[in-house]
Formats: structure tokens, C-alpha cells, sequence
């Protein structure tokens, strides 16, 4: 019988002043930080309803160590670590935030843990795992980490932007025989961590769940767009001219939310009160594996002639002229105003009843 | 009795990844080396790109300091283009950054900290029961209290920011985001609901009795008023001298700020400048340098940032950091919470360090006391937003030039330097607070201020290094950001 008892605490000192490691949950978790800034944990902490420590229970996930949380360090943490690699503590799941470093020149030395380069460790626990998860853009596919030229060599894990392989290679599977589920965004919203935890925990996720770049779709299906406020001005095509405006800002102002798979202006952050468009600033699509080269310039529209060449995602371009070339003849008048106003103007024909 | 060494890594529940060695001998530390054992490659990320594109790379330095990292690319940004901001914006700004400040110092001391308090090698220790039952690591009564409701503040975030961490809300110009009055009356009610947690988690009493106090001894004196001694900060004071932590990790006693939360007339909460504590001198940005000799960069002389110009060399001798020493003219400098209270002559600062010098306590203390500050400010910085101003310029385009913008954030003081040519970044340095702090030995082996301050410390078990990791814990290490920059030979 699994234990009832609602303690996580794993990773942590014990009465007796011993590392516990954890007791018979469900499954455990270990996190583990790569070339990273530490903004998925963030983000992770920001979860609620439920909040992390909610989750655990609920899902009867215990923690085995995780970088911030727990108490454990130094020449404790260690031994757990390869406890998991040499298979006497089964690992379940393994999150990894951040990309993986390989350089220079392939001795992954730019970030080391306990005297080892990352790199190492990371495919060591890889390869114990039931499941891998890869919180973030850089860790599903190389993200801000890999921008550029990519001087740290950095890579995500089993992509490396949007060409399959990265760091594990195409063909890795973990041990339940999934590939590394992707979970990206610059951070991921904390949701998208928990539920799919759920998922996991509850033996509901299936391969065919996830899409071509091993999201899952139910959070990766849908567009930035969806749910955006300014979703009238953008019917109409009535576009800010610059920021703290209220028009759309996909027009003139560089916003990527037509094309962002992501559910995140359904979801919303922080308490359930903003979103990127919300906050009055472009979407950069954060989410793609081509983040954030693709996307440029953020805070402005490129444009051929009049004709944007940042196109809604599945959008012909010919319909595109057409329809935004009759709704701008069609936008009314409340529209073409407040496009270009900071707060709320009311004009004539507005209150008619 | 011989010397010994010990290394601890990875050092735990520090933002970043960060490795301590020590020497001991007769059970104290007679030297210290501290680096930062991953090397991110921000700044050179950055160079061949747009100006504007630092506003979505700065915040991704660091996921703890995000809206900070904003504020001084941000402020570097406006300089550059040389566009000022609507009073608004200063007010959307203050409350933003305030916010981030607030929920970093209490995640700083509750998970990252406190926990260091009820560790087994401290058992019979007054008080020390109290503590394992408030800071227990994943089930502490205010550990949990904590993780749920250090959350309350974003909702003051989300409504100004959009999202957390990486925000683009902060331009060059302004914020983006314009508010309404029934924002404003929202944002007053989450800062309220902050407000009485605090009040009843960390204070046991009032915001208000608590800014009032000015000294050591009007320190006790509040702790002996109403239910006080009952709270976390309380707990802390009153147990924290009697575990020796007032003379554990004394450092050094140079103190720069950059000044922080400014106001539209030119004033600011907090004055920016320099002090060895008996003065304070005006901030010379130019006085400014990083010294590379014990780092892995290839030159080994002092350099401003717009002059640095670095690459990576893993195999230089005597190198032991990823981070970078900065130094203001010449001397090794605190940054913190500490140090903007030292330079802006808080009298409660001024009178802790006098009497018990820059100690674990002191840093503790003093961080808790710049939360209340800056909490309190934040209401009128709320008051201040008026629904019916502008909160942003446009700027025009620069194509040539360089600029630099200041901020401090939770750990201290922060900076940015760009050269732009082209219309392209052609080199950007970032010196960030734990860079300062947590600095390597720099010119003729001086150690930085970490190292200063682990140097003389007992210790009572060579395997576990308790006093060791409080020490460095003290001063809040974020090694995310402070490992730096460069290029790549």
C-alpha cells in the first residue's frame, strides 16, 4: 500500500540530522538547473490554485531535491544525485531548467555541479528517468541560451531550435518511453509544470498527446491571440501607433501572438491579472523553437509595402490583404480613436441605444 | 595542527551556482576563495544586435532579478536615446521594481536562509525548537505561510507588468502599460493585503512603530513593545545575538549604491553614492572598473566597462571564477541592502554597524528594515498613478553612441553599460550586485568582500561548515547574473 502520509520532504535534514530520502509516494521528482537564470523555478513558485506544495500532495509527488527548495547541499546532495544514476533510488521524473552547455568545445565546462560539468549529470539523469521534462524554452530547444551564434554551445534537449536531436539525440527515450516532453516558454506559465505533473502522476499522458515539437498540445494548441483584449481593434485593424496605446499592437508594434502557440492570454499570470498583450507590450512568441532569432525585431512590425510579414500562422496572404483592407473601411469610428489613446475616449454615436 | 581545505559544492539554496573553499586551521577559516562556476555568455549574446533587443536579453540574465535587470536596461536605454519619462511612469516603475524587491527578500530569508537556522548541528541552542517548528525546510509553519503567500504581491505585477519574470512593460520613454482607477484601487487593496501579512508574519505589530526605530537600543526596545519579540523578524533579533551571529561574517567596510526608486523632481528614496560609513561621496560612474587577474578572462588589468573587452581562458593560471572582481577606485565594495542604508545615512544602519559592525545580523536585519521602507513607500507611488496622464514618450532612432543605466535591485546595485556603432551593439557589460560581493581576489590577491568577511570564522564542524554557508548566505548570493560576460577566444 502506498504511504498516506503528506510529508514531501525529501532532500531535506532529518530529526536525526540524516538526508531522507523521501518515502514510498507515488513518484518522485528531481530538478535540476543547466545553463539557466533560475526563471522557471521562478515561475514554478508562482504557481497557485494550487500553489507547489498543494500540488505535491494532491498528486502525491514527493521531492527529491530541487535547487532552491529543500535543505540538503554540499556533500549531501551528491549521493542522492548518484543514487539516481546507479539505479538504487528509481527516479521518476527529471525536470531540467536551463540549456545544456557544451562548450567549450565540447567538454560542457562552462557550468560544472560538485566538480562535473552539467552535461554529464544531466545525461546521466536523463537516462535513469521514468520521465524527462524540459521547463523552458532553452532547455526544449537551445532558446535565449543558443541566441546568435550560440558562443556557450547551448543546446536543448532533445531539439536544438527547430531541428530535432539536441543534446540526447532524436532517437532518446526515457525508461516509461517517452521522449523529453518540452514544456516551453520564457518561463513556462506554472500551470503547464503542475498539470502536467497530473498527467503523470495519474498515467494520463499519452505520446499522442503531444505535438510535432513534444509540447502538449493542450497547452500548446492555441495562440497567444486567443482571448487578447484588444481582439476588436484587431478585427477592425485599428492599430497603436506606439506603446501604452490601446490598440493592437500586431499591426505597427512587432506583436508575434498570431503566431505563438501558447494558451498563456487564456491563463493568464501572476494571480490571473496580466499577460504580455495585457501589459500593453508585443508578444515575442516565446514558445517556439525558433525563439528568439525568429522573431525579430520585437518591438516593431516588419513590413512589405503595407503588408506585414509576420502573418497570422495559417493565414493566406492574399485573404489577409483582402479582409484587413475591408476592415479598416468597416472600422468604426470608437475603434479608429481609441487605437491611438491611453485611456478610454467616448465618441459620438457611442451611448446610442 | 594542520591546515586543512574544504570545498562546498554546489552550494545549496543560492540563486546561481556557486563554489566555496576554505582553509581551516585550529577551527577557523584563515582564507577563502569563492567563485561562480558557470559562465552564461549574456553580454556577448548581445553584441551585432539592435539596441532595443537588451529589453527582452537583460531580463533573462536573471530570472530572480528580472523586473531589475529591466529597470537598468530600461534607464541605460532612455539615456541613450536620450527621452525622459511622464511622471506616471516613474510611479509604475518604483511599484513594479518595489514589488520584485519585496517578494525577493522574504523568499531570501524564509527559503534560503532561515533554513540554515534549524540545522541538526545547532540542537540545544535557545530557541532552537522555535526555529525548527517556523523554518523547517517544505514544512516550517512559516516556511509554508511564506511559499503561498509571498505570491500576493504579483497580482500588483500582473496588473502593471503583464507577467513574471520577463516583462517588457519597462522602455526607454515609459511603461506600456496605462492604468485605470479601478487598477489603482485594486493595487491598493493587494498592497494592503501584503501589508497585514507582513505586519503579522514578520513584524508582530505595526509598519509604522517599526520605521520608527533608529537605533540598537530602540531596537530592544520595540522588541519588549506589544507581540513583537512573537514575530519572525523578532525571533530573529532576539535569538539571533545569542548565537553569535552579530561577530559571524564581519566584512569590510566600503559601501557603494547607485540610488534607487527616483522620483519626477529629481529626488529619490535612495541617494546613490559611496561610503566607508564615516562619509558618503557623490557617485563617480567612472570610478568604476573589473579587474580579471583571478578570473578566467584572458587580460589581467582593470578596465571600465566600456574599455572591457574579455575572453574566456579556462586554463589561465591562478584563475579559480566565471565572476569578474569589481572594484570602486581601486577598493574591494559591498553592495546590498546594507550598503544603499549606509549611504543614505539610515540612522538604524548607521547605529547597527557602528555597534556591531557588518555582520550576518546586520545584513539580516537591515534587509528586513529596506522591505518595510521600500512596502511603505509603495503606497504613495500607487497614490501617486493618475489614470489620466501619459505613461510614455516615444524616442526617436540613435544609431551611434553609448549610454549606461543604473539600478538597485534586491542584492544591490546594478549596471549596464552599451556601445552602440551602426545601429548595432558592439559591446555590452553587465556588473550585477553578487558580482560585486561574491568577486574573486582581483589586484595583488585581494580578496573580494565574501571572502574578506569568511576569513577569522570559527568552525564547529569541518564536515558541514554551518557558520560558512550562513556567512555566504547572508549576503544573499544570486551567481546567475554575477557570472558574466566576455567572449569566447
Amino acid at each position: 500500500m502506498k504511504s498516506r502520509s503528506f510529508s514531501v520532504r525529501a532532500g531535506c535534514w532529518t530529526k536525526a540530522g540524516e538526508v531522507s530520502l523521501g518515502q514510498n509516494k507515488n513518484m518522485n521528482m528531481l530538478w535540476i538547473q543547466s545553463g539557466s537564470c533560475g526563471g522557471e523555478t521562478i515561475s514554478f513558485l508562482n504557481a497557485e490554485q494550487p500553489d507547489i506544495m498543494t500540488a505535491f500532495h494532491l498528486l502525491n509527488i514527493e521531492l527529491l531535491w530541487h535547487p532552491t527548495l529543500g535543505s540538503i547541499g554540499g556533500h549531501e546532495v551528491i549521493p542522492v544525485l548518484k543514487a539516481c544514476t546507479d539505479g538504487s533510488r528509481p527516479l521518476d521524473i527529471l525536470v531540467v531548467e536551463g540549456a545544456v552547455y557544451q562548450g567549450p568545445r565540447g567538454t560542457g565546462q562552462y557550468a560544472c555541479f560538485g566538480g562535473r560539468p552539467l552535461m554529464d549529470w544531466v545525461r546521466d539523469l536523463a537516462n535513469a528517468a521514468g520521465y524527462v521534462l524540459a521547463a523552458g524554452t532553452c532547455a526544449s530547444f537551445g532558446g535565449i541560451a543558443a541566441a546568435g551564434r550560440n558562443p556557450m554551445d547551448a543546446t536543448g534537449l532533445q531539439f536544438y531550435r527547430s531541428r530535432p536531436g539536441g543534446f540526447l539525440g532524436e532517437n532518446f527515450r526515457s525508461s516509461s518511453g517517452f521522449p523529453v516532453i518540452n514544456l516551453p516558454g520564457c518561463p513556462a506559465h506554472p500551470d503547464w509544470m503542475v498539470e502536467t505533473l497530473l498527467d503523470l502522476s495519474s498515467g494520463k499522458l499519452n505520446l499522442s498527446d503531444l505535438d510535432r515539437f513534444q509540447r502538449p498540445r493542450v497547452f500548446y494548441g492555441k495562440l497567444a491571440h486567443h482571448a487578447c483584449p484588444r481582439n476588436e481593434y484587431y478585427e477592425f485593424k485599428a492599430s497603436a501607433e506606439m506603446y501604452s496605446q490601446q490598440g493592437c499592437l500586431f499591426e505597427n508594434l512587432g506583436c508575434k501572438a498570431t503566431q505563438c502557440e501558447s494558451d498563456c492570454n487564456e491563463r493568464l499570470w501572476l494571480g490571473r491579472t496580466g499577460s504580455c498583450t495585457r501589459g500593453g507590450f508585443p508578444c515575442i512568441s516565446c514558445t517556439s523553437p525558433k525563439f528568439p532569432d525568429g522573431f525579430v525585431p520585437f518591438f516593431e512590425t516588419r513590413k512589405i509595402g503595407d503588408i506585414p510579414t509576420t502573418l497570422p500562422l495559417d493565414v493566406p496572404k492574399a485573404w489577409y490583404v483582402g479582409i484587413s483592407g475591408l476592415a479598416k473601411l468597416a472600422c468604426p469610428e470608437r475603434l479608429k480613436v481609441n487605437a491611438v489613446s491611453f485611456k478610454s475616449v467616448e465618441t459620438e454615436g457611442e451611448t446610442k441605444s | 595542527m594542520k591546515e586543512r581545505t574544504f570545498a562546498i559544492s554546489p552550494m545549496p539554496r543560492v540563486e546561481g551556482d556557486l563554489e566555496a573553499r576554505v582553509h581551516v586551521r585550529q577551527n577557523r577559516v584563515t582564507e577563502a576563495w569563492i567563485a561562480g562556476v558557470m559562465f552564461r555568455g549574456f553580454e556577448k549574446l548581445l553584441i551585432g544586435r539592435d539596441p532595443m533587443d537588451a529589453l527582452v536579453f537583460a531580463p533573462r540574465i536573471c530570472g530572480i532579478c528580472s523586473i531589475g535587470q529591466s529597470t537598468a536596461a530600461s534607464d541605460m536605454l532612455g539615456r541613450f536615446y536620450g527621452v525622459g519619462m511622464p511622471e506616471n511612469a516613474y510611479w509604475v516603475r518604483n511599484t513594479v521594481l518595489g514589488a520584485e524587491i519585496i517578494m525577493n527578500h522574504q523568499t531570501h530569508f524564509y527559503l534560503l536562509f532561515a533554513v540554515d537556522l534549524t540545522h541538526p548541528s545547532l540542537k540545544g541552542r535557545p530557541g532552537y525548537e522555535e526555529m525548527c517548528r517556523r523554518f523547517h525546510s517544505l514544512e516550517g509553519e512559516a516556511y509554508l505561510d511564506v511559499l503561498k503567500n509571498r505570491k500576493t504581491i504579483l497580482e500588483i505585477m500582473g496588473l502593471l507588468a503583464g507577467k513574471w519574470p520577463n516583462s517588457l512593460a519597462f522602455q526607454p520613454g515609459g511603461v506600456t502599460r496605462p492604468i485605470t482607477r479601478s487598477d489603482r484601487l485594486r493595487m491598493l487593496g493587494v498592497w494592503r493585503s501584503v501589508r497585514e501579512f507582513i505586519e503579522k508574519r514578520v513584524l508582530g505589530g505595526s509598519l509604522e512603530r517599526w520605521l520608527e526605530v533608529s537605533s540598537l537600543s530602540d531596537m530592544d526596545r520595540w522588541l519588549g513593545e506589544a507581540s513583537h519579540a512573537d514575530g519572525d523578524l523578532g525571533l530573529f533579533i532576539r535569538y539571533g545575538r545569542e548565537w553569535g551571529l552579530d561577530t559571524l561574517g564581519k566584512g569590510q567596510s566600503r559601501f557603494l549604491s547607485y540610488g534607487a526608486f527616483p522620483r519626477p523632481d529629481g529626488s529619490s528614496l535612495y541617494k546613490s553614492g559611496f561610503s566607508d560609513t564615516q562619509s558618503v561621496a557623490s557617485l563617480e560612474p567612472g570610478s568604476i572598473t573589473e579587474d580579471v587577474s583571478h578570473s578566467w578572462f584572458l587580460e589581467s588589468h582593470s578596465l571600465h566597462p566600456y574599455e572591457a573587452k574579455t575572453a574566456s581562458d579556462v586554463h589561465k593560471e591562478g584563475a579559480y571564477s566565471w565572476a569578474k572582481a569589481p572594484r570602486y577606485q581601486g577598493y574591494v565594495t559591498e553592495v546590498g541592502p546594507i550598503a544603499r542604508l549606509i549611504v543614505q545615512q539610515d540612522p538604524l544602519a548607521l547605529d547597527l554597524v557602528k555597534e556591531l559592525g557588518n555582520t550576518v545580523y546586520t545584513r539580516i536585519v537591515l534587509r528586513f528594515h529596506d522591505l518595510m521602507i521600500i512596502l511603505s513607500a509603495m503606497e504613495t507611488w500607487i497614490r501617486s498613478m493618475d489614470p489620466e496622464a501619459p505613461f510614455y514618450n516615444k524616442h526617436k532612432p540613435r544609431s551611434e553612441g553609448e549610454a549606461f543605466g543604473f539600478s538597485e535591485v534586491s542584492r544591490g546595485a546594478l549596471g549596464h553599460w552599451m556601445q552602440v556603432k551602426n545601429g548595432i551593439i558592439v559591446n555590452y557589460q553587465v556588473i550585477s550586485p553578487s558580482t560585486w560581493n561574491f568577486s574573486p581576489r582581483g589586484f595583488k590577491g585581494k580578496p573580494g568582500p565574501v571572502e574578506q568577511a569568511l576569513t577569522g570564522t570559527p568552525v564547529t564542524d569541518e564536515q558541514d561548515l554551518i557558520e560558512v554557508k550562513q556567512i555566504i548566505r547572508s549576503f544573499d548570493p544570486c551567481l546567475f547574473c554575477a557570472v558574466h560576460s566576455g567572449g569566447i577566444s
